[in-house]
């Protein structure tokens, strides 16, 4: 008798386990979420794109009629109470755990308020610091509807895989909530959001002289496909978006920044002994950049940044013989060392002279100065430090390759 | 009680491993970092610089009274009811910290995977299965702790692994935080995290030998202030400096921040499992040890049916906190600051006074 009820006893305390118990099918993944400002203060507008867990998986013949996601927007004060009003019509409880990323709209980024809608996302344990902010042109319920990937139906694989990709080659920066909060309450440097658009950008027209990295989200030329883009950055500075960032400028500051990774990219340039052509090559970094910084408290700081970069030159339409000839190729890397120290100086002038801070994360090398904090903090970054300082990039070119070809074809011997 | 002396080095080093190493994923570094800021994780080595020679002494002090544990030794030298008074203190001690130390783990429990349930619920399930552990016997718990060390270990080293592409070295720079001499006050006045070390000694005779519990406890120790010191770094390095003190939970934000490729990208749940497992052992050992002392005060040589009631008590007053901020922030801390200078400076006290009585000259 007595074993029995310790058995019984015992399933009990088991049963114990269910209290949270939810089950997959009772709950629906938020995979992005939107935030949008609403005419009343202290009000926003939350979009949550649900995935329907049965689309592209091989269990889900029958629900193939489904679509892949639905979409709700509701007014609330911040994310997690509104998720609440939103279950008013969404029959399944709405999950946070799955989020990939916060949509903000242009408009709310750029508004004072934007941190107090944004900071109760790292309280909420569901929202997980690797959440990838972006930032959209246009409302972001509109970017979420718009959004339409024509490939990839599942939307949790369509934004790792775009994020990813872009993320690699450097024309969006990595935007992880965690990021934001580290710089933002570092106060010391500027943040880079991820920016997108879904809609044509009135300049797209102009857009197409522009060389293929020269551009933000929205003005890139395209025909077909999702309407979405993915390019270039918000520039946060103390919580507050300031200013824009084109793919160019970001892959700069991805070659700047030690704590950002860049794999490689491909890229042109007008030829050096032929302008009418674009001469294009993949640049690559095996190695961080190497920045040192010398700080004078009464002078200027001195900051020397040396990058070292290897480059293989992919096409070469002018036909000019590079690969034999040592001096042309000497005349190459100078032309595309001088280029790159051009683009680099122009982004450093506007840091410092427009936005008076760094987006390249530098305070960090000067934080062994100091031995504490308040030391650190009187010295002030972003204020005396950093647009004061007398900045040199040096870019060092470690290889030179060409591609498997060992020479192009002879033009003249072709057309003879 | 079920104990026979029969433990050996390595069961004694893992208890002593669990129930003062796996204080890196608890609120400890929130805790630390309110006042140091980024230059907390130095905090735990002046700790245990002015707690470790008590500590050395305590156990030269037992290996000269031999066959005696921590309570004999302190009424066989400061007299039978001054010792007792002194003791009991300890148990004070032990209590407290068991008590706020076991709410803070519920409380991240409940914060981090249940939280639709009740506090009370997840406290009690929590305690009833310490009590289980507990009943075993002490061996039993040494052997588990043995046995689970290298696993709990191997998802903590996972995890290290999978967060050094996070880390930003130059965020422990500026080195000593808000200040070297806040960094010093705060490292003696929180010397008592290391207490635990003294209250196992009241398992002193339970090794084989009583070589091998010194041995083992002074290695793990040093091993326990080296994991310490290595999270608590890895902390200052994810989080920043003003973000350190904002986060209660570090190494469940850090869980959760990692993933192990593209596929496996919720994976907190796997190491949960690690860190659940450690945080009952610690709490089965911890519990038993505080009976096992309140029983050697009282002269209950069959203290085992205590660990009903004290598990009770725990729950019951662990619940009396308004919300787990008070109970970190404000009633750890005091403890904290209570405890440490008697940790620190009793030992001394007691190898002067046996010095004088004259027999440490044997």
């Amino acid at each position: 008798m007595m074993n029995k009820l310790w058995i019984v006893f015992g399933l009990l305390i088991l049963l114990t386990g269910c209290y949270d118990r939810i089950e997959l099918e009772q709950q629906s993944y938020v995979i992005a979420m939107g935030i949008d400002k609403t005419e009343n203060k202290g009000v926003y507008a939350f979009t949550y794109q649900i995935a329907n867990p049965e689309v592209g998986s091989a269990a889900g013949q029958g629900g193939s009629n489904e679509p892949a996601s639905e979409i709700v927007t509701v007014h609330g004060a911040d994310i997690l109470s509104a998720t609440y009003t939103a279950n008013s019509f969404v029959s399944k409880k709405i999950t946070l755990d799955h989020t990939r990323i916060i949509v903000i709209s242009e408009e709310l980024a750029r508004n004072p308020d934007f941190i107090r809608v944004i900071q109760s996302a790292s309280r909420s344990p569901q929202i997980r610091r690797g959440v990838q902010l972006v930032v959209s042109k246009e409302k972001a319920s509109e970017f979420i509807n718009n959004n339409q990937p024509v490939m990839e139906q599942r939307p949790h694989k369509y934004f790792q895989f775009m994020l990813d990709r872009a993320d690699q080659t450097g024309i969006i920066p990595a935007a992880s909530l965690h990021r934001f909060f580290q710089i933002t309450e570092g106060d010391a440097d500027l943040f880079l959001a991820i920016y997108a658009s879904t809609k044509k950008d009135k300049k797209q027209e102009q857009g197409k002289n522009k060389l293929e990295d020269e551009y933000i989200a929205g003005q890139i030329p395209q025909l077909g496909g999702s309407p979405t883009q993915f390019m270039g950055a918000g520039v946060f500075k103390e919580g507050k978006m300031i200013d824009t960032l084109d793919g160019e400028e970001v892959r700069i500051v991805h070659i700047l920044d030690n704590t950002l990774e860049l794999n490689n990219y491909l890229t042109t340039m007008p030829d050096p002994f032929d302008p009418e052509f674009q001469l294009s090559y993949n640049y690559s970094q095996k190695q961080n950049a190497k920045v040192d910084i010398t700080y004078h408290q009464d002078k200027p700081t001195e900051i020397d940044v040396l990058v070292p970069f290897q480059i293989e030159v992919i096409a070469i339409p002018s036909l000019i013989r590079y690969a034999h000839d040592q001096e042309k190729q000497d005349a190459l890397e100078n032309a595309i060392t001088k280029r790159l120290e051009e683009k680099t100086m122009e982004i450093i002038k506007k840091a410092q002279e427009q936005y008076k801070s760094d987006p390249f994360y530098w305070s960090l090398y000067i934080r062994h100065e100091f031995t504490n904090i308040k030391q650190y903090e009187k010295a002030d970054w972003h204020k005396k430090i950093f647009p004061n300082a007398e900045v040199n990039v040096t870019y060092q070119l470690d290889k030179l390759e060409f591609g498997k070809m060992l020479d192009d074809s002879n033009l003249d011997r072709v057309r003879d | 009680m079920q104990n026979r002396g029969l433990l050996r080095m390595k069961e004694i080093l893992a208890m002593t491993l669990i129930i003062v190493g796996i204080k890196f994923s608890d609120s400890t570094s929130s805790l630390m970092s309110q006042q140091a800021q980024n230059g907390f994780w130095l905090i735990p080595l002046i700790s245990f610089v002015c707690i470790f020679p008590g500590f050395l002494l305590m156990l030269y002090l037992l290996k000269k009274y031999k066959d005696k544990n921590l309570v004999e030794l302190i009424e066989t030298i400061i007299g039978k009811w001054a010792g007792k008074l002194i003791c009991l203190l300890l148990f004070i001690f032990a209590f407290l910290t068991l008590t706020l130390d076991s709410r803070n783990y519920v409380e991240q429990i409940k914060q981090l995977y249940f939280q639709e349930s009740p506090t009370d619920t997840v406290y009690y399930i929590f305690f009833i299965v310490v009590l289980f552990g507990a009943k075993k016997g002490f061996e039993v718990i040494g052997f588990t702790s043995w046995i689970t060390l290298l696993f709990t270990k191997a998802s903590v080293l996972i995890v290290f692994l999978l967060i050094t592409g996070d880390m930003v070295l130059q965020r422990i720079f500026p080195i000593f935080g808000q200040g070297l001499s806040i960094l010093l006050t705060e490292g003696v006045k929180k010397a008592s995290i290391f207490a635990e070390l003294f209250f196992l000694l009241i398992a002193y005779q339970s090794a084989k030998s009583t070589s091998m519990f010194r041995k083992g406890s002074i290695i793990a120790s040093i091993i326990g202030l080296f994991e310490i010191l290595l999270f608590f770094f890895v902390y200052v390095c994810v989080f920043d400096y003003n973000s350190i003190k904002k986060i209660a939970f570090p190494y469940h934000d850090i869980t959760q921040f990692v993933n192990l490729g593209q596929f496996f990208t919720n994976i907190e749940t796997f190491f949960m499992v690690f860190w659940l497992l450690a945080a009952f052992l610690k709490f089965i050992i911890f519990i038993y040890i505080t009976s096992w002392i309140f029983g050697e005060i009282f002269a209950i040589r069959n203290f085992e049916p205590l660990l009903l009631p004290f598990s009770f008590l725990v729950v019951m007053i662990g619940l009396i906190p308004l919300n787990s901020v008070i109970n970190e922030l404000v009633l750890r801390e005091t403890l904290l600051t209570i405890m440490s200078p008697f940790f620190i400076i009793f030992p001394f006290i007691l190898w002067s006074i046996a010095f004088f009585k004259g027999d440490l000259k044997q």
